[in-house]
């Protein structure tokens, strides 16, 4: 038998509470991360309302060392790094308990680019501007790189990097091992956790910072996902306004954050005396490799990442008391779910399946993660998180979503689903210790 | 902000805002590796000191700059306050 991995720590930084404990609170009591938007001047906007990470409560240079290291991150990678600081506390992984070349990173990061507000909007549209003929659309390409190199700190440059959250990340906690940067998505922080797991079965690691972050609350991410049609628009009720699963519902709310797991190979933890969260027991993938944004009406390829990650874990449908869905809240998402897991589940009872979106929101790259952190905290304190802003049920979307309220009840093993554009579908399955 | 005057209240303050550490804890005889510089810190530094100085900085120059006074590629050398306040200076009073 395969040797087992363990989760033997968890950080995160969500909308709803920084730090696990906050975050299991909101989780039980059904609390929504979502309001106005608060980042940027966002009048005009179809899309008005986003999940944000608190800025009062969340201080990145307090998890940076040395402090100045703050300037040279993103905003997500500020977040990753943090979120990993917290874990690693938790696991109580001290200097010297493992090679440094043996602690691996496999983190889900946002698209590549600057999608940094300051270097995108605010340098390179201004030198754009400036170096355009009066006369002319044609862009001055040696004025534009007289303007750009005059109003752009070079420093900025690396804050777009993909790879660059889980370098800072590798940096803070001396993890020298394999370090990989998965950019699919939105299922990327369920596939990065997944990959992390491969790295410690193959051996290439003892111990993985896996996970998933995100922020993409800027002009150019809002309006990219309203102009894609994704968002909802409930701009005057934002807390009500991610509804999965629910017949209102119309499209999800943007959010921003991370979550890292510490994975751990079972004879490593056991030999520092680790407490294991939970197992981490089995992944699949699998791509639709059908259309960019469309999902198979069938939800084949999602049907098969849920199988395949049953029989990597040696599991069957009867074993799973949970699922954390995708649950996006947009129309396709939702149906295509709920198909893809009656479809994997048939001959079996559904389990309860509800969405922790309707609470976090779509943290997108970060989203996997986060929501992975959601089904083992409900696994640790015994309970399902709810799916709220349920209220008129959609007869293409019949399953117990946990409406409303958490509810009491014992994990005994758990699935959480990732869908991503690109036809990316990804499913974990946790089971308890 | 085009600073007049002695520049050593200015850069004092950018290389504290560069290296996020109180600026009393900038010295002309502080080591600003010892701070936490790291090489890209120095490029961060160059941008900013040529704002107060009001010019850009030639790529060239700051190439040398970084070459020689800070040793780019090897920045164990301990780097004073002073060597860029002498570099500051040097490209203020360049016609």
């Amino acid at each position: 038998m395969t040797e087992r991995v363990a989760i033997t720590g968890i950080g995160v930084v969500t909308p709803i509470g920084i730090g696990i404990a906050d975050f299991t609170s909101a989780l039980r009591a059904g609390r929504s991360g979502a309001r106005r938007i608060t980042a940027f001047d966002c009048e005009g906007f179809d899309t008005r309302i986003a999940a944000e990470v608190d800025d009062t409560s969340f201080d990145a240079g307090s998890y940076v060392k040395p402090r100045k290291m703050v300037k040279h991150m993103s905003r997500s990678a500020a977040f990753a790094v943090a979120a990993a600081a917290m874990a690693r506390c938790e696991s109580r992984l001290l200097a010297g308990d493992v090679d440094p070349y043996r602690i691996g990173v496999s983190l889900g990061a946002g698209g590549m680019g600057p999608v940094d507000l300051d270097l995108l909007a605010g340098q390179g549209v201004a030198a754009i501007a400036s170096a355009r003929g009066q006369d002319s659309d044609e862009l001055d390409i040696p004025a534009f790189a007289r303007e750009f190199r005059a109003r752009t700190n070079p420093i900025s440059m690396l804050r777009g990097l993909p790879n660059l959250a889980a370098a800072h990340l590798a940096i803070q906690q001396d993890a020298r091992g394999p370090n990989n940067t998965i950019t699919t998505a939105c299922s990327a922080g369920t596939q990065a956790i997944g990959e992390g797991l491969r790295a410690i079965q193959r051996g290439d690691a003892d111990v993985v910072f896996a996970g998933g972050t995100d922020a993409m609350i800027n002009p150019v991410g809002v309006l990219g996902f309203s102009m894609l049609g994704t968002l909802s628009r409930r701009n005057d009720d934002p807390e009500h306004a991610s509804r999965p699963f629910d017949a209102g519902r119309d499209g999800f709310v943007i959010g921003e954050g991370a979550a890292i797991l510490v994975l751990e190979r079972e004879a490593v933890a056991k030999a520092r005396g680790a407490t294991a969260l939970a197992e981490l027991a089995g992944y699949g993938c699998t791509c639709d490799a059908y259309r960019i944004t469309d999902e198979r009406p069938d939800a084949e390829a999602a049907v098969r990442a849920i199988t395949l990650c049953l029989k990597d874990a040696g599991a069957s449908a009867e074993d799973i008391d949970y699922i954390n869905a995708h649950g996006t809240g947009t129309q396709m998402n939702d149906v295509t779910e709920t198909t893809a897991v009656r479809t994997a589940f048939n001959g079996s009872g559904l389990p309860p399946m509800s969405s922790t979106k309707s609470m976090i929101g779509h943290l997108l790259a970060a989203a996997g993660a986060v929501e992975l952190a959601a089904t083992v905290t409900g696994m640790l304190h015994d309970f399902l998180p709810p799916t709220i802003n349920f209220e008129v049920p959609d007869p293409a979307c019949m399953l117990d979503c946990v409406p409303n309220d958490a509810r009491s009840a014992q994990i005994g093993a758990a699935l959480s689903n990732s869908f991503g554009f690109g036809g990316q579908n990804a499913c974990l399955m946790i089971r308890r210790w | 902000m085009v600073a007049t005057g002695d520049l050593t209240e200015p850069v004092r303050a950018i290389v504290a805002e560069v290296l996020m550490v109180p600026p009393a804890d900038v010295q002309p005889e502080t080591s600003l590796v010892g701070l936490g510089a790291e090489s890209i810190d120095f490029l961060d530094l160059i941008f900013r000191i040529e704002e107060v100085v009001g010019r850009k900085v030639p790529v060239s120059r700051w190439e040398t700059f970084i070459n020689t006074r800070l040793p780019g590629a090897d920045l164990s050398r301990a780097i004073t306050l002073a060597i860029v306040l002498e570099f500051a200076d040097q490209e203020r009073s360049r016609t």
